[in-house]
């Protein structure tokens, strides 16, 4: 760790400006796409043609308009932050007889969030389904596997070791045909299943191989006291092996998790009917509608970022923890 | 390391097997079963059902006279030379991080950094599509409203390229020359959140005292950089290097999603692994599909060997 002290800190501090503007600047087009999705996600389409940038101001501009057949008429629409903050004046050139102006809550488009519950919602409940089985059954026979290799060299073990490292040699990408007439076969087709065993399956190699030189790295009196009590081999894992790599675990499942969520290929291959679509396909058919509501689009789009939202709030620390400490041995 | 066993002890924890079976089983299974199948596959005419000829060789000849799979080839290449220079930003961001001196704004950075992956990728890709729109999306407007559309127009003026015209809109997803040129941009400003998080754990081994005697002898910000933080980050650079020229040798899923299952306008977006999945999913050729997934591999392969062999950095 660098530790710098109070006075290096104070005599550094203007030189230190202008990086933290780069590192800014930077981190603010990295969120810009967040930040278009959620005030887009209130806009109905005129609204934001009208103005796309920022978000809407709460006002509403109300114009009687004589049209040229001489019949007189009203129409609503959102303001724009200009006529916010000055008086609205009728137009002559456009035929506007009066205008007014009120505040109007009415232009924020919640209905857009309710819609895109309703579309993706069913998708989120399947891919919550796929994601957590899959990374709790992932991390299960991960945490066992590496145990076998880290506990003791037995015999065979530096073969299969050597099987393990040759599939990160292996580009899934070759397996994808083979692989879709394998589920046939099975007939896991149209089935969240398929999902779930191959993710498990594909996820086994890297996390057996990071977890595998962590276990080694505990300390063997731990295990050698806990197997004079007579622990067996599930218990070590269970007492010692859980908690003692508790934060490198939770890294893993964390991107264990990630890599289900937004997995996309396999699920588009695979599920047929519109049941059982993951959010991967889901979006997809979504993107593929020839009218767009770019404010329901974004609200499906942020719906199904909550899901992650919530996990990282929770776990934000661990992760960065996690990676920054456990990416020196890996 | 793990203990070294005696066969009798070994003989005695025959259950120890059991912990590896699972991995074996699913690993066998998805992994090396569908791999052995794709190079048996490779020899023959199938169309994914019952009936399959053995071709020998046939597939791989068409395939060596296969002028898409060869123009994607290029592609991927020009792709890779994109990525290779979309990992500088992650690098000099995390420089930049690891020099500012407060502890508490590094672990602030850190925090947001890792925001961005709230988002799932797929969402990202749609909304990055959404801002290449020729009408609505955010770039086309960027660029009018910079001034930088009339110095394009200006340039295309100059070369003939015949691309950018003042009063239409730049169609970046759907004009062929300008496929390469927005997956180029695509994810702009390149930060690889995960990417960035190593990197500053590789540089936290760096101690203060190598700084102060730095700025002793008057070594520049620069020379710092190139004399201090790279050399220890190198092992990470390098495998962030070899996980992104593997990735983007076999990745099409970015392409697919965003040009659709032939490669965009004038299949310019087409890369290997799209057409074999083009080949298998759209045309029913199966088993031409694995021998470009063979031919792949075998491209995957080599590199990965020249790495392992002569790109070692020691640690």
């Amino acid at each position: 760790m660098s530790t710098a002290t109070p006075a290096a800190n104070g005599s550094h501090k203007q030189r230190d400006g202008a990086k933290h503007l780069i590192v800014w600047l930077f981190l603010l087009i990295e969120v810009f796409p967040l930040y278009m999705m959620m005030q887009v996600s209130f806009k109905d389409n005129a609204s934001f043609i009208q103005n796309p940038w920022i978000p809407t101001p709460p006002y509403t501009v109300t114009e009687t308009i004589r049209s040229f057949d001489g019949s007189v008429q009203e129409k609503t629409r959102a303001a724009t932050w200009a006529e916010v903050f000055t008086a609205v004046k009728p137009s002559p050139d456009r035929d506007v007889i009066t205008v007014t102006k009120q505040f109007d809550l009415s232009v924020y488009h919640v209905e857009n969030w309710g819609f895109g519950i309703k579309l993706i919602g069913p998708y989120i409940a399947n891919t919550v389904f796929v994601a957590v089985t899959g990374t709790i059954a992932t991390m299960f026979f991960a945490i066992l596997g590496a145990y076998f290799f880290a506990r003791y060299k037995m015999p065979f073990s530096s073969v299969l070791w050597s099987l393990f490292l040759l599939l990160m040699l292996l580009p899934g990408v070759a397996n994808i045909v083979p692989l879709f007439i394998l589920l046939r076969d099975l007939s896991l087709l149209n089935t969240l299943w398929a999902l779930i065993i191959v993710g498990v399956a594909g996820a086994q190699v890297f996390n057996i191989f990071v977890l595998r030189n962590f276990i080694e790295d505990l300390p063997k009196d731990l295990f050698e006291a806990a197997e004079m009590d007579g622990a067996s081999h599930f218990q070590q894992i269970i007492n010692i092996v859980i908690p003692m790599a508790s934060p490198i675990i939770g890294t893993l499942a964390i991107l264990a998790f990630l890599v289900k969520w937004n997995d996309f290929l396999l699920p588009l291959i695979v599920l047929r009917d519109k049941e059982l679509f993951t959010l991967g396909v889901g979006l997809i058919y979504l993107d593929g509608e020839y009218v767009k509501h770019w404010g329901q689009i974004m609200a499906a789009y942020f719906i199904a970022s909550i899901p992650l939202i919530i996990i990282f709030l929770f776990t934000m620390r661990l992760f960065v923890r996690g990676l920054s400490a456990g990416a020196i041995k890996g | 390391m793990a203990l070294p066993i005696t066969p009798q002890k070994a003989l005695r924890e025959w259950r120890l097997y059991a912990f590896i079976v699972p991995s074996i089983i699913l690993v066998g299974t998805f992994a090396y079963f569908p791999a052995a199948s794709a190079i048996y596959h490779s020899f023959y005419d199938w169309s994914g059902g019952e009936t399959k000829q053995l071709i020998g060789w046939d597939n791989f000849r068409r395939a060596f006279g296969d002028e898409v799979l060869w123009g994607s080839f290029v592609t991927v290449s020009i792709l890779i030379v994109f990525n290779l220079f979309k990992l500088i930003p992650s690098i000099l961001l995390a420089v930049l991080i690891h020099r500012i001196k407060s502890d508490r704004w590094q672990y602030l950075y850190r925090i947001m950094l890792v925001v961005p992956m709230i988002v799932p990728s797929l969402v990202t890709l749609f909304i990055w599509k959404f801002f290449f729109d020729p009408n609505l999306g955010v770039l086309n407007n960027v660029l009018d409203a910079t001034g930088l559309k009339s110095l394009l127009v200006w340039l295309d003026q100059l070369f003939n390229w015949g691309v950018f015209y003042a009063d239409v809109p730049i169609g970046w997803l759907s004009q062929p020359e300008l496929i390469l040129p927005a997956l180029f941009i695509w994810g702009f400003p390149w930060i690889g959140t995960v990417g960035v998080l190593i990197y500053l754990a590789g540089l936290q081994s760096i101690g203060t005292e190598i700084y102060e005697a730095a700025d002793l002898d008057g070594v520049g910000p620069f020379k710092k950089f190139i004399y201090i933080e790279l050399p220890l980050i190198l092992t990470q650079v390098r495998l962030s290097l070899v996980l992104l020229i593997i990735g983007t040798l076999q990745g099409y899923g970015l392409q697919l999603l965003l040009l659709g299952e032939s490669g965009g306008p004038g299949g310019r977006g087409m890369v290997p692994g799209l057409w074999m999945y083009n080949r298998a999913f759209i045309a029913g050729e199966f088993g031409y599909a694995c021998a470009v997934g063979m031919i792949l591999f075998v491209f995957i392969l080599i590199l990965t060997l020249i790495n392992n062999k002569y790109v070692r950095v020691d640690k």
